[in-house]
């Protein structure tokens, strides 16, 4: 084949490929890239209870600096995501830890394991709403019935962040740690043999051996979940719905309401944009931390 | 000698006891949800709660006779196969364009959307849908969760076609197969369970989204899970139909997950850890 030929058959083959992912890209720029210049745009807007439009500049922002449930919103929402991060992880690991250790693990007991992260949030909202109801719930039963005070849980304004917490990491601890288990599986095993025959203990072998190694792998899935629970919505809007008052009435929560139940768009976009350059933002540090921690 | 063994057989009793525990912790509040839906009705709401019960379908039967409940479960279906459908049409062509021309920015297009809170996207499409008379509609609904689909089909489809030797489709080419005759002829055929499980995959995470379907859909659109919404507002004493309608709305995804969890640890991270 000539140099021209060849030439030309590639140029038909680039073609060709992009024939084949334009599709895909054409519809997340008409769905996606489109609609959030468009948000851009509306954040500089604001909407008359007329409905009618005009150009706002910076209004909306300056008014998110002053806003106090803007602020409010963020605590909740970086409180949450401390909160549910730390059990998640710690939990996850633990979880993965037993899970390696249970040699041949049957397909039925890993489904069971992997059960409360493919329901739907929404669902795990509900079944938990029951379950945790002040005064007919089986966890203040539980609870009393070992001598402890019952909670209010959902509806007490301090608990309810902490209780909502625990309920999206019994939904999505068993999914770090199923990650975890990934990068445990990978682990070279001689690392460990070492270990032995330097007789280190279990908890010295883990500290300094498997935890290091393993924190690249933590880290992915710290990134996994950071991005679902800073805009953490689903099991809140089903449960509380932002309260009792406000106190769990987080920014995705707070810039949904301002949008769909005031209609005031303008000023749910300049919401929604700086919730988004948050998630960015968290996502960029994570990804620097696990350059900063790879060992491979 | 008889020191380690002991010692050994110590530490798995120990896995096995927190293991038990874990496995408690994980399924008692489903075990709990399916039970109460299985209650008669003074018996949901008693005080101390009772395990032993006489089973009864009532729970069910007033969900179906009070509630559009059937008609919600079809609108999830339309809505649930029609964006899986869309996702597998865009997703598979552009998983096999990034695969082969290591050209990755279609892809990573695709995830960083997904990465924004959904309300992000929510406000412009109402602006636009209302425009043009589409709120409440299934065009609309499916669009919004092709959103969804789309980058789930890509990236795990990705490392299946990653994984099919160069030679294949060398040889392919040498014979004078097109690009796209190789995808549909040779590829596709070769990572048919990678299509399988993104398609089911895409499937569970499309049944299990909540907030496009809340603004998007009206009353003859409604998901079950926007109509989730409606079956809390009941009170109290609803406590039965209420975990009928969540037992039910949770089956279909739990059984799909069920049929592929061996293949499901690369895919739910995308392919940021291999399975």
């Amino acid at each position: 084949m000539s140099d021209a030929a060849a030439t030309l058959t590639q140029d038909r083959q680039k073609l060709e490929m992009s024939a084949l992912s334009a599709p895909a890209v054409i519809f997340t720029v008409a769905m996606i890239a489109f609609p959030v210049v468009y948000t851009i745009w509306l954040g500089f807007q604001t909407f008359s209870s007329t409905g009618k439009q005009s150009f706002a500049g910076l209004a909306n922002y300056s008014k998110l600096i002053s806003d106090y449930e803007f602020w409010h919103g963020l605590w909740v929402t970086v409180a949450l995501f401390v909160l549910s991060l730390v059990l998640q992880l710690v939990f996850g690991v633990w979880l993965a830890l037993v899970l390696f250790h249970a040699k041949r693990l049957p397909g039925i007991v890993r489904s069971l394991f992997i059960s409360p992260f493919m329901m739907p949030p929404v669902v795990a909202g509900m079944m938990w709403l029951v379950i945790l109801d002040p005064s007919l719930g089986a966890a203040n039963y539980i609870l009393q019935s070992f001598g402890l005070p019952p909670s209010d849980w959902l509806a007490s304004p301090t608990w309810v962040i902490p209780t909502v917490a625990l309920i999206d990491s019994w939904q999505w601890t068993p999914y770090v740690a199923l990650i975890v288990l990934g990068g445990l599986q990978s682990l070279p095993p001689s690392v460990y043999e070492a270990a032995q025959i330097d007789g280190a203990s279990p908890f010295k072998t883990f500290q300094r051996i498997t935890l290091p190694l393993l924190l690249p792998t933590i880290v992915t899935a710290a990134i996994l979940r950071s991005v679902d629970l800073l805009r953490f919505f689903d099991i809140i809007y089903i449960t509380t719905q932002g309260g009792p008052g406000n106190a769990s009435n987080t920014l995705n929560i707070y810039g949904f309401r301002v949008g769909f139940e005031f209609f005031n768009i303008g000023y749910a976009s300049a919401l929604m944009l700086t919730l988004t350059a948050i998630v960015f933002g968290a996502v960029l540090a994570f990804n620097r931390l696990r350059g900063a921690v790879a060992w491979s | 000698m008889t020191d380690a063994a002991n010692t050994d057989r110590w530490i798995r009793w120990l896995n096995l006891v927190q293991l038990v525990l874990a496995g408690v912790i994980i399924m008692a509040p489903t075990v709990w949800m399916v039970l109460s839906s299985f209650k008669p009705s003074f018996e949901v709401t008693a005080y101390p709660p009772t395990l032993i019960f006489t089973p009864t379908l009532d729970n069910y039967v007033e969900l179906t006779k009070t509630t559009p409940f059937m008609s919600y479960a079809v609108n999830s279906l339309i809505v649930t196969v029609g964006s899986t459908a869309l996702g597998l049409l865009f997703g598979i062509p552009a998983a096999f364009a990034v695969s082969w021309t290591r050209i990755s920015w279609p892809a990573i297009l695709t995830l960083a959307a997904r990465m924004a809170p959904g309300t992000l996207f929510l406000l412009p499409w109402y602006v636009m849908f209302r425009q043009v008379g589409m709120i409440g509609s299934y065009t609309a609904l499916i669009l919004s969760h092709a959103v969804i689909t789309l980058p789930i089909v890509i990236w795990v489809l990705l490392p299946s076609f990653d994984g099919i030797p160069r030679s294949v489709f060398e040889a392919a080419q040498v014979d004078g197969c097109g690009v796209t005759r190789i995808l549909w002829r040779i590829a596709l055929p070769l990572v048919a369970s990678g299509v399988a499980v993104s398609a089911i995959l895409a499937f569970v995470f499309s049944w299990n989204y909540f907030l496009f379907a809340l603004v998007l859909s009206n009353g003859d659109t409604k998901t079950l899970i926007a109509a989730a919404f409606n079956f809390i507002g009941e009170g109290s004493t609803q406590w039965g139909a209420l975990m009928a309608a969540a037992t039910l709305i949770a089956l279909p995804p739990l059984v799909l997950a069920a049929l592929v969890q061996r293949w499901l640890v690369s895919g739910l991270t995308l392919g940021a850890v291999k399975g």
